[in-house]
């Protein structure tokens, strides 16, 4: 299905519902939407991305990187390919997901340094991205199937109308006993979310800091996640967007790991 | 002033009562104000230098102070049965308050790095849950053993011993949280031996236990003191005042500190102790000067003002050099024991006015009735006159051979001294038999250690931490260092780093060293970050930006000289192979902090002590308007605080905390017997102008009032022995010592000198009458002798 085309319906499907404001929407139905126009944006896409990641002492250090995406199947299998640039002791370094939305994913890294691929077991998505108050699931997504959600008071953020969403993981998780989402009643980009920990206490809080039209797709082009209990704050900026450009299965083999496709990675 | 004081508390006693109790109730509402402080890093001020760092190392790499739990099995600690009760309680532990969740070293929430499925490299907890099978449990001890930022840490070498580190939010919290866990443990237990450690726990929960101590020592003491004033007058109210004036200059001075917003410090909290003695000892000279008067005269507004005016000089002088001996800390740059030295000299002088004005107010309002049986309480035919008498004929007879002996016992506490050594640790002062001292013996001798120490280096330039000479040049100092007995485990950035390496090339044994470029120092630590390894372990380790390394020295010994002996071992190596360019090295920890509070302690009190001697000197010598006997007045003080602390340097008692803030107390304490002997026997001698007479009478009057003071404080002060906190028995120990060997000093080596050079020490005074009642008539030829004799030498001139 085209992508502006469901784009389109689906505003149009929710603004509907916002009209008759009646039928409050499904909070399952709500996260899953989101989870769809956050992730899976085009069928595949380019950015490049500057991380800043700042500590809890206010320095601050930056990772460069090319990120590549493919989705196989909305919701469903997406292949990541990510290239370093910086820091300069780890350009050319590259790393590959194949994201299992049913199981667990399959990551490799090459090291250039020593010139080796080498399969990343990763059981624990909660783990920090690069380094990042991000985690990979923060960065790939979290299937709405693994929490109970339950749909809040509305609000808003900024001029913003918001749906508020209550997600409870099913099976205990360690990354967070409960989050806020606060998901746009528009675009069904998540504005604002936080995350509290086993006791209750707030852990980090994600922020949509820019939302801009590219090639007709609502985008977020800047992000940022704040640890709030321990300090600190990793703030993501893409540039360069470009939305189905037509990648193919084969980038995301090991052998483009050691070699990059050049045609999307200068 | 003393006429004025005296003359108003006799007129209207019962002002003087109202007036004392209305004040002492406003301190005493002050008390729920009371906030306790037990962290002996306040020691240090909060800009102090070490401590700064301490708190910017803590800040920079995120670490924590924390609590250890040692579980302790017969003979294998991995077993299913054991690993899954650890894996419960630490689970039910991240359920604390004030617990650092993310921050617990334990099996199932440290990270392995080892090899996965398929040739990968995975990251993941040690032990992801509960486990079914022998084979599991060996299974982790193994990984621990393969991992050298665990080994030792997390498990014996013996497989005996499991660790669970617990980082806490703030200190101050530390004895509830080990509370808390110490029920889990008993909760979920099972086959072995659960110990909880840590400096933060000692520390803590001495607060919690001292007052404990206090609520059943402080009574105690009161009781003693309350029978053997009994003992010595029969008059229970009578000796009411001295009861009365201890507690009050307790309430007014501890009201004060209160009031003043300082916090109760472990110092502090001692005030109460060292103020029970002061305040006593004036009233025992009161009553004492006021029964033998009464007892001759039975007039008692005469027996009063007969005894206040006696006693009014040397007990302002007596009290006036205790004061200053405290405040004289002052001078010390440890800010506990400069409110300590300031509010008990304030308590002393307290003391001081309401043994003038309660003794008084409280014998006047006494009935000649009841007074008629404290005259006849009568001890002169007791041990306490039979010894005097001893003292008495003692010291004329062996003159020579006190005098040579107190010479030999300066000598000999002289080399005491220099043996002294300079030692303390916050878990030492618990008893052997606490727990917390067992655990913490039980745990250093299986583990790495409970205490931890941090090295931290520094470059000039972020990412200067990835530079591989800097790495080999650390991994060097670790090699070095961990040689060290007290040293139980040095871990660092190049574990990591060699960690990632070897399991990245397939657990190849060979690539277990450090890369030799950058480039690959840094895809390490990237890989590190990239496989799920927590960030947060790595920046324990060294800064997101790669300027500091953190290096951890975890020792098991936390006494300050064995610390010092290796943060002495690692500052020469250092200085020994200088680190590569731009590199600098500093410690921080908190047993780090320890030794350097020591350290400044050691050389303030040394200095505190020495000012408040020559202050104490020149005071004795304008209060004699005499420089010989200004010397002779600090005989007693010095030879107590010689043959004390020689003593302890003989004995090899650490010369800690406690121990070196009682230098001050035994200096106050121990020249009273002195000012009092020898003011007082002075007077007498110019009274009658006659030595013999003079000393004879000093040794019945004050004499006695010194024999029952010993007796009081070192008696009084026997429940202290008691205690399970080490420094209180110190201080019982002290004020035993002090009071016998100071007592000792006046009573013989005082009158010895005078009956040696009473030629020069008691020249004779025109006009004086000699009653001499108590000399025989050889004596008094002998002493009228004298008198011409010195006149002729006067005239020949």
């Amino acid at each position: 299905m085209n992508k502006m085309m469901k784009t389109l319906v689906l505003t149009l499907v929710g603004l509907l519902l916002f009209g008759s404001a009646v039928m409050a929407e499904d909070a399952t139905e709500i996260m899953k939407k989101s989870h769809l126009e956050y992730y899976y944006a085009g069928d595949d896409g380019v950015a490049n991305v500057i991380m800043t990641i700042t500590s809890k002492r206010g320095k601050e250090r930056t990772k460069e990187f090319v990120m590549l995406r493919m989705d196989e199947e909305e919701g469903g299998k997406q292949y990541y390919y990510t290239y370093f640039q910086k820091p300069s002791d780890v350009a050319r370094l590259t790393f590959m997901v194949h994201k299992n939305p049913d199981g667990n994913d399959s990551r490799w890294i090459y090291v250039p340094s020593v010139d080796l691929i080498k399969p990343i077991s990763a059981d624990d998505k909660n783990s920090s991205f690069v380094g990042s108050n991000f985690t990979y699931e923060d960065v790939s997504g979290r299937h709405w199937s693994e929490d109970t959600h339950k749909l809040l008071a509305d609000s808003t953020i900024g001029d913003r109308p918001v749906y508020v969403i209550e997600s409870t993981p099913v099976k205990p998780y360690k990354g967070f006993s409960k989050k806020l989402s606060y998901i746009d009643k528009e675009n069904y980009l998540p504005l604002l979310e936080r995350y509290y920990d086993k006791k209750g206490k707030l852990d980090r809080v994600f922020r949509a800091d820019k939302i801009e039209d590219v090639d007709g797709i609502t985008t977020m082009t800047a992000r940022s996640m704040e640890n709030v209990k321990k300090g600190g704050k990793t703030t993501i900026v893409f540039s360069g967007i470009k939305y189905n450009v037509g990648l193919t299965k084969d980038i995301f083999t090991e052998r483009y790991l050691k070699n990059p496709p050049r045609e999307f990675i200068k | 002033m003393s006429k004025g004081l005296t003359n108003f508390a006799i007129k209207h006693p019962w002002w003087v009562i109202t007036a004392t109790v209305v004040i002492t109730a406003y301190f005493a509402f002050q008390f729920p104000r009371m906030k306790i402080d037990t962290d002996p890093e306040n020691m240090l001020t909060a800009d102090e230098p070490a401590r700064v760092f301490d708190r910017e190392t803590k800040e920079n790499f995120q670490l924590h102070d924390f609590i250890a739990i040692g579980v302790i099995a017969e003979d294998n600690a991995f077993t299913v049965d054991l690993l899954n009760r650890i894996y419960r309680i630490t689970a039910a532990i991240e359920d604390i308050d004030g617990v650092i969740v993310d921050d617990i070293l334990a099996p199932s929430t440290v990270d392995d790095i080892k090899q996965g499925p398929g040739g990968s490299i995975v990251i993941e907890p040690l032990m992801g849950g509960e486990i079914q099978t022998q084979k599991e449990a060996d299974y982790i001890f193994r990984r621990i053993q393969e991992n050298p930022i665990l080994r030792g840490k997390l498990a014996s070498d013996d497989g005996k011993a499991i660790a669970i580190f617990v980082p806490i939010e703030s200190k101050d919290q530390s004895s509830r949280i080990a509370g808390e866990m110490e029920q889990l443990t008993k909760k979920y237990g099972g086959n072995a031996k659960y110990h909880i450690a840590g400096l933060p726990v000692a520390e803590d929960s001495f607060g919690s236990q001292m007052f404990a101590q206090m609520a059943y020592a402080a009574p105690a003491t009161f009781i003693i003191i309350f029978i053997l004033l009994f003992v010595f007058f029969r008059n229970l109210k009578v000796i009411i005042a001295p009861m009365v004036v201890a507690l009050m200059s307790v309430i007014w001075t501890m009201g004060l500190l209160i009031a003043t917003g300082n916090t109760v410090h472990i110092m502090a909290s001692m005030i109460p102790i060292f103020l029970i003695p002061i305040a006593v000892i004036n009233s025992i000279y009161i009553i004492s000067e006021f029964h033998g008067h009464y007892k001759k005269h039975q007039h008692k507004d005469a027996a009063i003002r007969h005894a206040i005016s006696e006693l009014f000089v040397p007990m302002l002088f007596v009290s006036s050099v205790a004061a200053i001996g405290f405040v004289a800390l002052a001078i010390t740059p440890i800010p506990p024991v400069r409110v300590f030295g300031l509010f008990i000299g304030f308590g002393t002088m307290v003391a001081w006015l309401l043994s003038l004005v309660l003794n008084p107010a409280i014998a006047i309002l006494i009935s000649p009735k009841t007074l008629r049986k404290f005259a006849e309480a009568d001890d002169t035919k007791g041990i306490l006159s039979r010894l005097l008498y001893s003292f008495r004929a003692f010291s004329k007879k062996y003159s020579g051979k006190i005098i040579g002996a107190s010479m030999a016992v300066i000598v000999v506490s002289a080399v005491g001294l220099s043996m002294i050594v300079v030692n303390d640790n916050p878990v030492k002062w618990f008893k052997k038999s606490h727990p917390i001292r067992q655990a913490d013996m039980a745990m250093n001798a299986h583990l790495a250690g409970t205490y931890m120490n941090y090295l931290v280096f520094s470059g000039e330039e972020d990412d200067d931490m990835k530079r591989p000479e800097v790495e080999r040049y650390i991994e060097k100092f670790q090699k070095f260092l961990v040689r060290s007995e007290i040293v139980g485990a040095v871990t660092g950035l190049p574990d990591v780093i060699k960690k990632v390496r070897f399991e990245m090339f397939g657990a190849d044994s060979s690539k277990l060293a450090l890369p030799t470029n950058q480039d690959e120092i840094a895809q390490m630590l990237f890989i590190f970050e990239m496989s799920g390894g927590d960030p947060g372990d790595l920046f324990k380790f060294v800064t997101p930006e790669y300027d500091k390394a953190n290096v951890w020295v975890q020792l098991k010994d936390g006494d300050n000289r064995a610390v010092s002996h290796v943060v002495d071992l690692a500052n020469k190596y250092i200085a020994e192979n200088p680190p590569p360019v731009g590199i600098t090295a500093e410690w921080a920890g908190l047993p780090y902090i320890n030794i350097v509070w020591q350290k400044l302690m050691v050389g303030g009190m040394r200095e505190a002590l020495l000012l408040a001697f020559v202050i104490v000197l020149v005071m004795m010598i304008s209060l004699f308007r005499s420089f010989k006997w200004g010397v002779i007045s600090m005989l007693p003080l010095t030879i107590t605080v010689m043959a004390i602390y020689g003593f302890i340097g003989y004995i090899g008692k650490s010369y800690d905390m406690p121990v070196a803030v009682l230098s001050t107390l035994t200096l106050g304490l121990s020249v009273d017997f002195a000012i009092q002997f020898i003011q007082r026997l002075r007077t007498a001698y110019r009274r009658t102008g006659n030595f013999e007479q003079a000393l004879h009478d000093n040794f019945e009057g004050v004499g006695r009032a010194i024999m029952r003071n010993v007796l009081v404080i070192s008696i009084g002060f026997v429940p202290m022995l008691f205690s399970s906190l080490v420094p209180y028995i110190t201080v019982g120990a002290f004020f035993l010592a002090i009071e016998l060997v100071s007592g000792l000093v006046t009573m013989l080596l005082l009158p010895a000198l005078a009956w040696t050079f009473h030629k020069s020490l008691f020249p004779p005074i025109e006009g004086a009458v000699a009653t001499g009642h108590s000399l025989s008539r050889k004596e008094k030829r002998k002493a009228k002798r004298e008198i011409r004799k010195q006149k002729k030498l006067r005239n020949d001139k």
